[in-house]
């Protein structure tokens, strides 16, 4: 009791508490912005690397004569230090033998540990004289993944079989004659797009919902309002590839109610953004409208306003500030996401394999050349290019909203009466519902109609139980450290003296939500990457850890900016340390936000893949464990991978759910 | 024994003086109440009492000893806010024994002090309930008796009648001082309700600008304001600008623009100096005929205002001045609007102030 006394007034020392929140700032700066931001030092460090290989144009093949003689036949070729996986080579071969042989032309990849036969032509020659080698792509082995250095081999055998020489070289495999800038360019013009035209339709769709859920009672309004969150509890990973499931052609994968209905890769990942960025829309407007006072409608309909009119002349102008969170959270999560949308263009791959490359958005094309090994200046570019555009959209959305003059001023009577009235309203509630429905209640549990309705496929399940632990072992240590530092920073950002540091705080925890994830592993891999830290989980724990950072602190300093101070200023004036005050005074008023914090958080790291795949190459968390069957083709283990995982995250939420509601 | 010394105390936010080198001191067992404008630096007063905010100079002593930056748990100054910040989550019996607990007091001696506390106020029974169950009297009681079980000596409250409906207000003024005397504290009372403050408080302070402009009971407040502000501020008052024209029988004379002499009260003024006088609406006589003779000046009543126990009338006299009387309901019968009348000031109620130095419409500005 005597320690515990000492220990106490120790920590509520004024130095003490100091020190604290010295500490958490500076863990705060040190371990999650600094990190975040880091890889826009690279344009001035890395700027000799960008110019050589971001700007240049490629490289031209050139070509080495080989010549592999054996038993006194010879076989000559230029093979080419640099082929296009995009393009078919068209190679010639001389050949001299005086027997028959079969000269065998191979491209290893070396992907990660395993070297893959990328490409592999067999000629059988019986006499002297020419002939053409078409390299050309192999259906199955196309992924971007093998772009990089492979070596290439070419064996002469005799007709028997038997080795005869061989030559061995190196080979550049590249992803079209484009400049790494085009490159670029297209994936983050692709992104963008998407991510603008997903916001638009949140938007659409998510107004009327919003507006159902606050203003409206009726019956099973409890289970919707529990609907509409629930892709958020999915991991990304799985909701991509149970949305391309429902809706994208898979030759050969049956499911009972698949759509088979999309080829369009931007269609696709369009349809797949919308699923998990709709409850961020319906959140932010409703928790608006929830704070418009309902009066100023009342007021407006006694004065003879039909209800459209009053929605769009009065409500819809106090929304901005709501607007502005929905818009931004969409936009964000849409640019960010990365496991989704591999999982989801990989199931494209094959019945595009004509089409000569993927197309991919930003942060899978970071994935895929960070997969890839190499690509530094390139990866650091394109990072780079996303932590900056993000931040200037996010200050461009903010003003052009607030400052936007919206055309609502004039009013419509004949024609807003007319569709205020009758089955118009009916019309727009069930269009939200049924817009609810099929865009993200279907897909984001298809996985459960292939699983039932699919061939089975036996499934390893030590690999897939191994990931989990990786997971729950990442998610677990970050949201503990977010949890010590994060309700710190979030009661100093609150309740801090010093209010020119709590609002660069306040502003400045915010970016590593904005930041695409990709990116931001890109950038802390380069940080810790300076600094030599060897354990990749660290690496990864640290990324997630960024991440999930301002989650908690958000959720905690919403809930202290509720709480009267004053509660704390008579606990200290009863006599109270600062201590004693957080633990009886405090805390019991915001423990529902921290756990909150610390649920969306964990989910969130447990579905990330973007962060974890471009801070190393590859590490075994389950949201990468599933894009990775996916790719390789094995739906049915992914799809009870994905099941598992489903379940296992509701579980989990349920219990803690469960916990809060008990301790209430 | 709590007496507080406050000296050369000074508070600036940003450019703001929120309190001006004030000095100020409250005798032992004092219900003092501190009455100013919003703005005026009350508050902050209060909770650079309490420790909550750091002075920027000066000093406060309670019992002579300096408090330095003891942080508030030391001070043994409860700080009591509107609500009375009883804690929504703990019950009553938890929110009394607050204090002690907090100290870490044992067991037994912390159930014996808050058995006690609450059973001084009469809540005992009701030690179960969570204070949002209690009504806006037992809250307060509630909030004493935690003050006390921390062993409080001085109660600080921060308007703490303001949340309440107009006639639990009333009670519990009597009820919350009756408290505070029986338990021997020291308390200040923060409010800008003047009525509030004449009943309450031994002594009011009256606080503008982060000074003290007035200290004094409620009754020299009233009857002797120093300035027009406070004159207008503790009950309305109607106002006269001219020049000290002479001193007559103990009254002084008052002559305005237009040349009209009023007889005030007696005043230390020089003669021929620039002077206001006021008087309290209250004391603004209405009569039908000119009886009096001196201070009455003919007028008809533009606008009458029934406010329940009184009736407001606006008066407005020939020379063009509006004069605002406040009636008792019960004898406003007698006037109706458009109706001519006599307005009478009673010369020992024309209060006399020397010219305010920006003169009478920045003095009247309530901040």
């Amino acid at each position: 009791m005597e320690i515990r006394k000492r220990i106490s007034d120790i920590i509520s020392r004024k130095r003490t508490i100091n020190a604290w929140y010295a500490l958490v700032i500076a863990f705060f700066i040190i371990l999650v912005i600094v990190p975040t931001l880091f890889v826009l030092t690279y344009a001035v460090t890395g700027w000799g690397e960008i110019q050589g290989q971001i700007f240049e144009e490629p490289a031209d093949p050139t070509y080495t004569q080989v010549r592999v003689i054996g038993n006194g036949s010879f076989v000559s070729l230029s093979a080419p230090s640099i082929m296009d996986i995009t393009d078919p080579e068209h190679l010639e071969l001389s050949v001299q033998t005086n027997n028959s042989i079969e000269v065998v032309y191979t491209i290893y990849a070396v992907d990660g540990n395993e070297t893959d036969i990328y490409y592999s032509v067999n000629s059988t020659h019986t006499q002297n004289g020419s002939a053409w080698v078409n390299v050309s792509s192999n259906s199955t082995h196309n992924e971007i993944t093998h772009v990089g250095d492979v070596f290439q081999n070419i064996t002469v055998l005799d007709s028997n079989g038997t080795f005869l020489a061989s030559w061995e070289g190196d080979l550049h495999l590249r992803a079209g004659n484009e400049k790494p800038w085009d490159i670029i360019m297209d994936s983050l013009k692709f992104s963008f797009t998407i991510a603008a035209i997903v916001t638009v339709i949140d938007f659409v769709a998510g107004l009327p919902m919003a507006w159902m859920m606050v203003r409206k009672e009726f019956r099973g309004k409890k289970y919707l309002d529990t609907l509409i969150d629930m892709p958020l509890a999915i991991p990304t990973a799985a909701l991509g590839f149970s949305t391309a499931l429902f809706w994208a052609v898979t030759p050969g994968v049956d499911a009972w109610g698949s759509l088979s209905l999309v080829s369009s890769p931007m269609l696709l990942v369009i349809l797949l953004h919308i699923v998990f960025s709709y409850p961020y829309m319906v959140r932010s407007l409703s928790a608006i409208l929830h704070e418009i006072d309902i009066n100023y409608e009342v007021a407006a309909q006694t004065l003879g306003a039909p209800p459209l009119t009053v929605a769009r002349t009065i409500t819809l102008p106090l929304f901005r500030a709501g607007l502005v969170t929905g818009i931004i959270l969409c936009f964000a999560r849409s640019l960010s996401e990365t496991g989704g949308t591999m999982a989801a263009l990989a199931m494209l791959t094959p019945y595009l394999s004509e089409l000569a490359f993927p197309m991919d958005t930003g942060p899978t094309l970071i994935g895929a050349w960070k997969h890839a090994g190499g690509f530094e200046p390139q990866l650091a570019f394109t990072a780079m290019l996303l932590v900056i555009l993000s931040l200037v959209l996010l200050v461009i959305v903010k003003i052009v909203i607030m400052r936007f003059k919206m055309p609502l001023r004039k009013v419509f009577p004949g024609p807003e009466r007319l569709l205020s009235k009758g089955i118009f309203p009916k019309m727009k509630d069930w269009g939200a519902l049924i817009f609810m429905v099929i865009i993200l209640i279907i897909p984001s549990f298809f996985i459960i109609s292939y699983v039932f309705t699919g061939d089975p496929v036996p499934v390893d399940w030590s690999a897939f139980w191994s990931a989990m632990g990786y997971s729950f072992l990442v998610a677990g240590v970050a949201t503990v450290i977010n949890l010590i530092f994060g309700v710190p920073l979030a009661i100093y950002i609150i309740r801090g003296k010093n209010h020119i540091l709590t609002n660069i705080l306040d502003v400045l925890v915010n970016v590593p939500l904005i930041v695409p994830t990709s990116a931001l592993g890109i950038s802390l891999g380069m940080f810790w990457g300076s600094m030599n830290v060897g354990w990749a989980i660290i690496l990864v724990i640290s990324s997630h850890l960024a991440f999930t950072f301002p989650l908690v602190v958000r959720n905690v300093a919403g809930a202290l900016e509720e709480l009267d101070p004053t509660y704390e200023e008579t606990a200290r004036t009863l006599g109270a340390k600062p201590m004693f005050v957080f633990r009886k005074v405090m805390y019991p008023s915001i423990k529902f936000s921290i756990l909150a914090g610390a649920i969306m958080a964990f989910t969130r790291s447990l579905g990330e893949t973007g962060a974890t795949l471009s801070v190393v190459k590859s590490a075994n968390t389950v949201p990468v464990y599933i894009v990775d069957l996916v790719k390789d083709g094995s739906y049915y283990p992914a799809a009870l991978a994905c099941l598992v995982l489903i379940i296992i995250t509701f579980i989990t939420m349920m219990i803690m759910g469960y916990i809060a509601k008990k301790e209430a | 024994m709590p007496e507080i010394l406050m000296k050369g105390l000074t508070k600036k936010f940003g450019g703001l003086t929120a309190i001006d080198s004030l000095d100020l001191h409250v005798k032992d067992g004092e219900y003092l109440t501190i009455l100013g404008p919003t703005g005026a630096g009350k508050t902050t007063l209060l909770r650079l009492i309490a420790g909550l905010t750091a002075q920027d100079s000066g000093e406060i002593s309670v019992n002579g000893k300096p408090l330095g930056s003891m942080p508030p748990e030391e001070r043994q100054v409860a700080f009591l806010s509107q609500t009375y910040s009883l804690f929504p989550h703990m019950d009553v019996w938890k929110n009394t024994v607050f204090g002690p607990v907090a100290r870490g007091w044992e067991k037994k001696k912390v159930d014996v002090i808050g058995r006690e506390m609450l059973e001084m106020v009469h809540l005992y029974e009701r030690k179960d309930a969570k204070p949002g169950e209690l009504s806006g009297g037992m809250q307060q009681r509630n909030a004493l008796a935690r003050a006390l079980c921390a062993d409080a000596k001085i109660l600080l409250l921060d308007e703490p009648l303001r949340a309440l409906d107009a006639r639990l207000r009333l009670d519990l003024r009597y009820e919350l001082r009756k408290l505070v005397k029986d338990m021997g504290m020291t308390a200040i009372h923060v409010t800008h309700d003047q009525e509030e403050a004449l009943t309450i408080s031994d002594r009011i302070i009256m606080l503008k600008a982060g000074k003290i402009i007035q200290s004094g009971t409620p009754q020299e407040m009233f009857n002797r304001p120093v300035s027009p502000f406070i004159h207008h501020f503790i009950g309305e008052a109607n106002f006269i600008s001219g020049r000290m024209t002479g001193y007559n029988d103990g009254h002084g004379i008052l002559t305005d623009e237009l040349g009209t002499a009023y007889r005030t009260a007696g005043s230390q003024l020089e003669v021929g100096s620039k002077a206001v006088a006021g008087i309290k609406t209250e004391f603004t006589v209405l009569e039908k005929e000119d009886k009096q003779g001196v201070n009455t000046f003919s007028g008809i009543v533009e606008r009458k205002l029934f406010l329940g126990r009184f009736t407001d009338f606006e008066v407005i006299l020939k020379e063009g001045a509006i004069v605002h009387a406040r009636l008792p309901s019960s004898v406003a019968h007698k006037f109706g609007e458009g109706d001519a009348v006599f307005v009478h000031y009673s010369p020992e109620r024309l209060i006399v102030f020397p010219e305010p130095e920006k003169g009478l419409k920045s003095e009247l500005e309530m901040v």
